[in-house]
């Protein structure tokens, strides 16, 4: 089994190499952060003894990705899964954010998402089943103020692996949507998650059950994992109260949760 | 001038140690997490003992790349300043954590720091402690009786428990003093691990979620001054015979765990090799 795991060095996505390590699966690995991908590389190697090939890549540039791709083909690299972990978000406002980051997060969660997927199923493994994953956001569930661009880039995420799902499905390609609340990965997402107080807790995964779960579930051919019942819940409100009153709701929580923690973090 | 190194120096019980020895008349190189708390650590020092003699060294000690920086600038520090020698290494650096996070390589935060780091740091200062005939002490803590290692998911993957990584890493502080002393005794080392009791400092407060900061901070409460533990580190380095023991509370040996035996130990030096991508053997002769 050949996977490829894009932002492989950050949090999430060293939890789900390490899930997928430990099952014996051959790694394919990349970030835009090398010297993270070669310290994973070596601590999979070690834990696990599987075969673990780390190169560093720029998703967000087509050169970047060919050089990628060339060294793939050279050595007759195939895929049988994809996990597109990469991804980004600024804190702040629509307006209080510089225009260039604003639009980085679309370059990357959608753009070179759609461009490393596109590369990647062109090379499946001829005649296997192929699955794909890409992590959304419980935040794709709502027009989220403060969080618009981000959310709405997810959304378009799990929006595109619904329908490239249906599309695929007679080609024996399976894709899941992930779509976690918090996950604590890093101090900063910790501090977020205690800014948001009750909710921020409630709606919090565990990143060992979520890497597990995922693969679990994307070698079972489901179309969506939202960990946890609360945030289940969450969704299922989503869905039935209306979209404009969602958004005013979510303007009041985050406004305060998020000057709080803008003041956590200027504080460290 | 003896020269003993203290990992996580900045505050609680490294600190305390610290200051303690420096007034018996240690040269005390701490370790600390930044350089922030690493120049805070040194003013409380001088402020208590003006005749302190003390320098400090800052990085992320659960992250290898960080550890390797650190270790190779202690090196040429004690090459340069120290004639080579290191009297005593004082592996106390630790945490907690409330949830499953991973360090850079993809291995559990509380096992990285608590127990890795200390293995890696010891290694790379070896020669430095056997030139010195040396000591080497870790902080553990009563809490490592009634667990085991679970050698099959060592970083507790499935069903993280807090508490569970916690207890299991001071396991292997303990298994890790008692593999010393198997290997390294003839050649002039000794390793100890302590038990400071339940102690005044912050380490449930640091990088921790709401309940773990709720829950320690009640219970740190009980807990007493970090000046008590710091007279066990006192006392094993003071000791000019190397005392006999393996665990240590309140300057007095202790039992610990059953599972403190032979074959955990052997068995965890070399996990922790392999996880470290080193080898002892390498750097020492067994005598």
């Amino acid at each position: 089994m050949n996977v490829m795991i894009t932002g492989a060095s950050g949090g999430l996505g060293r939890a789900l190499a390490a899930e997928c390590a430990g099952r014996g699966y051959n790694l394919f690995l990349t970030d835009i952060n090398e010297q993270g991908l070669r310290c994973l590389q070596s601590g999979l190697e070690r834990q696990y003894g599987v075969c673990v090939t780390a190169r560093k890549c720029d998703l967000t540039d087509d050169e970047s990705v060919d050089e990628m791709l060339s060294v793939i083909d050279r050595n007759g690299i195939e895929f049988d899964m994809l996990l597109n972990i990469a991804g980004m978000d600024f804190e702040g406002g629509f307006l209080d954010r510089e225009r260039e980051s604003v639009v980085k997060i679309v370059s990357l969660n959608v753009e070179a998402t759609l461009r490393i997927t596109h590369a990647i199923l062109k090379r499946r493994r001829a005649g296997r089943e192929f699955s794909l994953v890409f992590v959304s956001s419980l935040a794709s569930l709502y027009p989220m103020p403060l969080k618009a661009t981000y959310a709405a880039s997810k959304r378009f995420l799990s929006d595109f692996a619904l329908a490239i799902g249906q599309e695929l499905k007679s080609q024996n390609v399976k894709v899941l949507t992930l779509c976690p609340g918090g996950l604590p990965t890093t101090q900063e997402a910790i501090s977020g998650i205690a800014a948001q107080g009750f909710w921020g807790e409630m709606t919090t995964n565990k990143l060992e059950t979520v890497a597990s779960r995922t693969i679990e579930r994307a070698l079972k051919g489901k179309r969506m994992y939202i960990p946890g019942t609360v945030n289940r819940t969450l969704s299922l409100c989503g869905k039935l109260l209306p979209r404009s009153f969602i958004a005013a709701i979510i303007y009041k929580r985050w406004i305060g949760a998020q000057s709080k923690w803008l003041s956590l973090e200027s504080k460290t | 001038m003896k020269t003993v190194i203290i990992t996580g120096a900045t505050s609680g019980i490294g600190l305390e140690t610290a200051l303690k020895l420096t007034l018996k008349g240690y040269f005390v190189i701490g370790v600390g997490h930044s350089r922030e708390n690493c120049d805070m650590a040194i003013e409380q020092i001088m402020r208590r003992n003006p005749e302190a003699k003390t320098v400090f060294f800052s990085g992320e000690l659960m992250q290898q790349r960080e550890l390797k920086r650190v270790a190779f600038e202690l090196e040429r520090y004690l090459a340069e300043n120290c004639n080579g020698e290191l009297y005593a290494l004082i592996n106390n650096v630790g945490g907690v954590r409330s949830w499953y996070q991973t360090t850079q390589e993809g291995y559990e935060q509380q096992f990285a720091l608590n127990h890795l780091a200390s293995f890696m740091l010891t290694y790379r200062l070896f020669p430095y402690i056997e030139k010195a005939l040396g000591r080497v002490i870790m902080t553990g803590s009563n809490s490592h009786k009634g667990i085991k290692i679970q050698w099959k998911d060592v970083m507790l993957k499935k069903g993280y428990n807090p508490l569970t990584a916690y207890k299991q890493s001071k396991l292997c502080n303990i298994l890790f003093a008692k593999a010393l002393n198997d290997r390294y005794r003839r050649n002039g080392i000794a390793a100890y691990t302590v038990d400071p009791g339940l102690v005044k400092t912050n380490i449930g407060n640091k990088q921790t979620g709401k309940l773990v900061n709720v829950i320690w901070s009640l219970r740190k409460k009980q807990g007493v001054s970090p000046e008590i533990p710091a007279e066990t580190y006192v006392f094993l380095c003071e000791s000019r015979d190397a005392p006999k023991g393996l665990y240590y509370y309140l300057c007095r040996e202790q039992k610990y765990s059953k599972e403190v035996t032979n074959e955990n130990a052997d068995r965890l030096f070399e996990l922790s090799e392999k996880l470290c991508g080193i080898k002892y053997s390498d750097l020492v002769t067994e005598l």
